[in-house]
């Protein structure tokens, strides 16, 4: 069994703050959609809220989104912490440190997350939460826009983050079949539902899409996903239109864009996550359900996506099945 | 068109989009905002959010409070409760804005993109030639002749879509192709038939014609009008440029600087569609100031 620990105001120094390292909480920014700033939050909600679990907090406080590249980080008084996600070969003052695991750290340890070894995005979770201050009701980070987070941006070195009190217990561990099944294949299936923009595309566009590989390009991160593939063909709605929604068959009059949504600038179709803007002027055929962006968050570019065309209530009943493993039930004592 | 009943399309198991017509316009655009008044007032369990834009609005919503088949009978229901589009009216605040047309710093970003992306004509001369007007200070006094109306806010936090509200002072520019890699903060431009305030430092594609030092959003709060929200506008609002010299520019500059300056607004104002209807019936939409 592990220890209880309770801290004051833990702080956290950044010494090595990795890859677009970001403060992210759950639900994220919400309330603000209409004056066009995103949700924000953790890409892959499932690993977060699975670390905020293990360490005793709720499961949408605050932690850190590592991506490719970990920080490095110094704790500055005892706490109880948790890795989950990416595989990025945590160690605790250079022993190894487990993931999906909570464990002690002493103050003075040093935590460091290197390169991504399986997936792509890890989670750190600490005791008591990150305690950051909220920006419009969220300590999410929105880099774009220089809000949430510390200072509105990324981490920098030699930055100190505030860590709420908590109690918190080592020896915990997320039962393996409650994790998002992460296996190195570079190939994914993902889920898309067809709309809102489905019948600008003709029916070989569709087939085309359903059938065909996407490469992931490198130019992808928090605002969109930029794929490669074969080119896309339109119905007549995307051709015939009236001249306000633009020349390009893939111009619409300017309209609400869903947060994963398969938006398509001209022929490249870029898929909308987290930090996307909130309108524009593209079509969009198809909409990838939250329950699949614990793969888009572990896909790395030169990835192989296969999309797999399902319904909303199907999309809905994936998401409950998510939900339901984002619960205490899913730890056990290690 | 207008729809007789609004189009509703998934979004993944989140969104619904409501699509309200097919066109662009200021009456379906005032249908969409009276619509989206009814949404926030009707507070239906499990609607989240929503986007209202040209001629749709996007509505987020969880599953576990409302079914998707819910959302689409309770929108409507409200699409209905609306009522004929010429009784309509809405809360409207007025902005003033000062603006420099033709200023120095939209001039160098696009001499800098025509030196480091590609050669093209500068905006303002575009839009004399592709409107038909006689040269850079009709452009002006057309451009700020009018009350525009904010139709839409999105894509980067507080940038905003406007739409002219006097026919006679209609102008479009076709968009920068490939787009700017940047635009100044405050810069003021002209895509398609729509006019947009640039809220911050961000790539962008309209015809850049003025720049305001005016802010309209600000992540600090902190001047006055950003007490309450980070972004100045609402849908609903209106705004008017008032052309300014170099010397109003720079006196509203250091004023914003020095963190005193009052945004110039009118509070007190409701538009009504059948007031400004009968005020188009009277007046020659052909004729340009």
């Amino acid at each position: 069994m592990g220890h209880y620990y309770r801290s004051l105001v833990l702080m956290l120094t950044v010494i090595k703050p990795g890859l677009e390292t970001s403060v992210q909480d759950l639900p994220g920014r919400i309330g603000y959609w209409e004056q066009g700033f995103p949700p924000s939050g953790p890409m892959d909600f499932w690993s977060f809220q699975l670390a905020n679990l293990l360490v005793g907090n709720a499961p949408g406080a605050a932690g850190l989104e590592c991506q490719y590249n970990g920080p490095t980080l110094r704790f500055e008084r005892d706490a109880v912490a948790a890795v989950t996600g990416a595989d990025m070969t945590p160690t605790l003052d250079g022993e190894p440190a487990p993931l999906w695991q909570s464990f002690a750290v002493r103050a003075g340890q040093v935590l460091r997350l290197s390169f991504a070894r399986l997936g792509a995005r890890a989670y750190l979770a600490v005791s008591g939460g990150i305690d950051t201050p909220p920006v419009l009701g969220s300590r999410s980070t929105f880099h774009q826009a220089g809000i949430g987070g510390l200072a509105g941006h990324a981490l920098e070195a030699g930055q100190v983050l505030p860590v709420a009190p908590g109690e918190g217990e080592a020896g915990r561990r997320v039962i393996p079949a409650c994790r998002p099944p992460l296996s190195g294949a570079r190939s994914w299936s993902i889920e898309a539902v067809p709309g809102p923009n489905d019948d600008w595309i003709d029916a070989a566009g569709h087939a085309r899409f359903l059938a065909s590989d996407w490469k992931l390009q490198a130019r992808s991160n928090r605002t969109g996903f930029r794929l490669e593939g074969p080119d896309w063909s339109f119905a007549a709605r995307a051709t015939d239109k009236r001249p306000e929604h633009g020349e390009h068959p893939s111009n619409i009059l300017d309209h609400g864009y869903p947060v994963g949504t398969v938006n398509l600038c001209g022929q490249t179709p870029i898929i909308l996550v987290n930090d996307a803007p909130s309108t524009g002027g593209f079509i969009n055929p198809y909409t990838v359900p939250s329950a699949a962006f614990w793969k888009l968050a572990q896909a790395k570019p030169g990835d192989i996506f296969r999309f797999n065309s399902i319904s909303v209530e199907q999309a809905q009943e994936l998401r409950r099945g998510i939900n339901r493993l984002c619960t205490e039930d899913s730890i056990e004592p290690c | 068109m207008i729809f007789d009943e609004p189009i509703f399309k998934p979004g993944g198991d989140r969104f619904i989009e409501m699509e309200l017509g097919d066109e662009m316009s200021f009456e379906l655009n005032f249908l969409v905002h009276s619509v989206s008044g009814l949404i926030r007032e009707s507070r239906t369990k499990g609607i989240v959010e929503i986007v209202p834009e040209l001629a749709s609005i996007m509505i987020s919503y969880d599953c576990e409070a409302i079914a998707y088949a819910d959302v689409v009978t309770e929108m409507s229901a409200l699409f209905h409760a609306v009522g004929p589009l010429d009784g309509l009216e809405l809360d409207s605040r007025m902005f003033y804005l000062p603006v420099y047309y033709f200023d120095p710093w939209t001039r160098a970003c696009y001499e800098d993109y025509c030196e480091k992306i590609a050669k093209k004509e500068w905006g303002p001369e575009i839009l004399v030639r592709s409107n038909g007007l006689s040269g850079l200070e009709q452009l002006a006094q057309v451009h700020s002749g009018t009350d525009y109306w904010v139709a839409a806010l999105g894509f980067y936090p507080g940038l905003v879509s406007l739409m002219p509200l006097d026919p006679r002072c209609r102008l479009t520019a076709p968009k920068y192709n490939p787009p700017r890699t940047w635009t100044y903060k405050g810069t003021i431009g002209v895509g398609g038939a729509l006019c947009s305030i640039y809220p911050d430092q961000t790539p962008g594609g309209y015809q850049m014609i003025a720049r305001t030092p005016v802010p309209i959003w600000d992540p600090a709060q902190r001047l006055p009008a950003f007490k309450e929200s980070l972004a100045l506008f609402r849908p609903g609002d209106r705004v008017r440029f008032v052309p300014a010299t170099r010397e109003e520019y720079d006196y509203v500059e250091r004023k914003v600087e020095a963190g005193v300056y009052l945004h110039n607004v009118a509070e007190y104002q409701r538009f009504s569609i059948r007031n400004y209807q009968a005020w188009l019936a009277t007046i020659d939409a052909s004729d340009r100031f």
